[in-house]
């Protein structure tokens, strides 16, 4: 293992915010085994992201701007992923942990007969070794996995833990990636957003969460979306309210739904039972708003005010416009 | 049609995890082991595909667990599978995504499939990277987050679930499917389901029944540290009179933390 690939994951020429950080995280270890950085981006919009990928340090930029490939899902990315390692001879491939990330990160494993590490927050290189440090179980505990004596390794980072400061010192050089040419199984018949660039709460800086205490679905789109905005921040959910049809799944932070680890967590009518807590523990500041000041959210919260959510958080989104004036 | 699930066993969220100092592997006591939940959608959706082809089409549960698990993986049966097979062997304890991966490829190739359903990820250590895995050992496509499923004779819909939106999908099989939450409702299984279970086939494999070395001595990862994490206290309580008298006290704690 030498050299670092990020993958830099992009749609219709908007990369998703952890594809820079999965950039500067490739960067952290090939200096280490002084190797070079290259940086993949697909499909189409990718030559937009590649001239804005310059600002971050790679080595080399490849580059398949083509519409072509859209409608196939993941494949044509995983093997010119995988195409690239294997031109490298000993690479760690770095993805950000999202849907797409996951998906391109572990058929690239498979293909390369190469181990991976989930939910990375920092790494570990010594003697050309590379171990990725992941908090497990919800943050129950965290473990160093190391990749075992091996040419190739594959690292899903969590969004939002490496820095991605624009530099001119990158200036990568764009070198165009050859169109695969097999034809692959799987079709995109449609492709729908829904909530176009929106921001997603795995990656948000600031999430702030309603539950069952919030009693419908217009609080998501109103008091609570208006706080967010605020902050810069993304809507999250707990399982209550996406049971109730309130806001989609996407949302849901906990067990069964996303783990989040933003600067700042703030749940308005949410209990903080175990299932939420383990999605949303690992956050560096976490602020309640509860009416009852005796639910398990109040064990954990670095400040929890008791009261009413309707009333507080209007007044909040208030508070924070003036304070930033 | 032959339809694979497979399944997972995970530590019960409501009881306490533990991990094991010497061996580094979390511990499992039997009675706190449930089925991962994402898999009892994989299942259900493997029944409803199943149902409405009638046409002789089987589900079969496949799960590398150990032999305590046995009572977990009836209870896939008694929702309605067909049969189930069981990697066990202390050579898969300590498999890594890579080694899960290829033992149950090797096993799902053995029982013979056209489609398999898994769970989009586990709720224990499970990174949500082995459906992508397992496709890729096994040779076919893969369709992930999926939150409806249709077969028509071998083709394969799908609508998936994305970041921003929604996708439909279409693949022949034999392909590789993995599962949300939103896609049904699992069933709970019933008195007769639970009574027929019994008399189900569970097969025990073992590595070299499928020809294999894996587990913790052919693991591509390894294990080499374990920190508790800091310990989260009990923070500030305020007890807000009034709502602007609550947002203030959230306005000076953010200021503090200089978050705004
Ligand atoms: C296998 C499994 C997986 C699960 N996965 C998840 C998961 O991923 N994510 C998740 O969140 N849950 C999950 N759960 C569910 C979890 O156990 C809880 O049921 C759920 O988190 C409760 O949601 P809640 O806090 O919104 O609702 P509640 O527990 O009902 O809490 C509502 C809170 O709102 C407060 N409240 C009411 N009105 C107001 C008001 N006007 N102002 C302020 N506060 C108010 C109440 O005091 C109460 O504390 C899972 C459960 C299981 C069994
Ligand atoms: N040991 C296992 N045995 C059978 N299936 C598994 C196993 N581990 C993971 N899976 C499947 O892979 C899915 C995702 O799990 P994971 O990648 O561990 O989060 C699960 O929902 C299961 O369908």
């Amino acid at each position: 293992m030498q050299h670092a690939i990020a993958f830099v994951e992009q749609k219709n020429g908007t990369a998703r915010r952890v594809a820079f950080e999965a950039v500067h995280a490739a960067k952290l270890v090939a200096e280490q085994l002084g190797g070079e950085v290259h940086a993949v981006v697909f499909g189409s919009g990718a030559a937009a992201v590649a001239e804005l990928v310059k600002a971050h340090p790679a080595t080399k930029i490849h580059v398949l701007d083509d519409a072509a490939c859209n409608g196939f899902l993941i494949d044509p990315i995983v093997d010119v992923v995988a195409g690239l390692a294997k031109e490298l001879g000993g690479a760690i491939v770095v993805a950000g942990n999202t849907m797409i990330g996951r998906d391109v990160a572990s058929r690239v494993a498979a293909r390369l007969d190469a181990g991976i590490n989930a939910d990375v927050v920092a790494f570990e290189v010594a003697n050309g070794t590379v171990a990725c440090v992941s908090p497990k179980l919800g943050g129950l505990t965290i473990t160093t996995c190391a990749f075992k004596n091996a040419d190739f390794g594959v690292a899903l980072i969590r969004p939002n833990v490496f820095a991605a400061k624009t530099d001119a010192a990158g200036n990568g050089e764009i070198v165009a990636l050859a169109a695969p040419t097999r034809a692959y199984a799987m079709t995109i018949e449609a492709d729908v957003d829904e909530a176009a660039a929106e921001l997603g709460v795995e990656e948000a800086s600031v999430v702030v969460s309603g539950g069952r205490g919030l009693g419908g679905p217009e609080a998501f789109t109103t008091i609570l979306k208006d706080l967010a905005d605020s902050l810069g921040g993304a809507v999250g959910a707990s399982r209550a309210a996406v049971d109730a049809g309130w806001i989609s799944h996407g949302h849901q932070v906990g067990q069964t739904g996303k783990t989040v680890s933003p600067q700042l967590y703030i749940a308005a009518g949410i209990s903080g039972a175990i299932q939420h807590k383990v999605g949303m523990r690992t956050s560096a500041v976490i602020v309640a708003i509860n009416k009852d000041g005796n639910v398990p959210i109040a064990e954990f919260a670095d400040l929890m005010v008791v009261g009413d959510a309707f009333a507080i958080v209007p007044e909040l989104t208030r508070g924070v416009h003036a304070a930033k004036g | 049609m032959k339809i694979v699930v497979t399944v997972k066993l995970v530590p019960d969220t409501n009881a306490e995890k533990r991990i094991d100092p010497g061996t580094k592997r979390l511990v499992r006591v039997p009675n706190e082991t449930v089925l991962n939940p994402f898999d009892e959608y994989a299942i259900e959706a493997a029944l409803q595909v199943r149902d409405a082809r009638a046409d002789g089409s089987t589900v079969t549960v496949v799960a590398m667990t150990p032999e305590s698990g046995k009572e977990i993986v009836r209870k896939a049966l008694a929702m309605g599978a067909d049969d189930a097979v069981m990697l066990c062997d202390e050579a898969f304890a300590g498999s890594d995504v890579w080694g899960t991966a290829i033992a149950l490829a090797a096993a799902i190739k053995k029982n013979g499939f056209d489609l398999v359903i898994a769970g989009s990820q586990s709720t224990d250590a499970g990174t949500g990277a082995l459906p992508g895995a397992l496709a890729e050992y096994l040779g076919v496509p893969g369709l992930t987050y999926l939150r409806k499923l249709a077969v028509e004779g071998t083709t394969i819909r799908g609508e998936r679930e994305t970041d921003t939106g929604f996708q439909t999908v279409r693949v022949e099989a034999p392909c590789l499917v993995s599962v949300t939450k939103s896609i049904n409702e699992p069933r709970y299984p019933s008195l007769k389901g639970i009574m027929g279970a019994k008399k189900k086939t569970i097969a025990q494999w073992s590595a070299s029944d499928l020809a294999l070395s894996v587990g913790s001595g052919g693991a591509k990862t390894e294990l080499t540290a374990q920190a508790s994490p800091p310990v989260r206290g009990k923070g500030k309580l305020v007890e807000a009179a009034d709502a602007v008298a609550g947002a203030q006290a959230i306005i000076d704690f953010l200021k503090e933390k200089k978050l705004l």
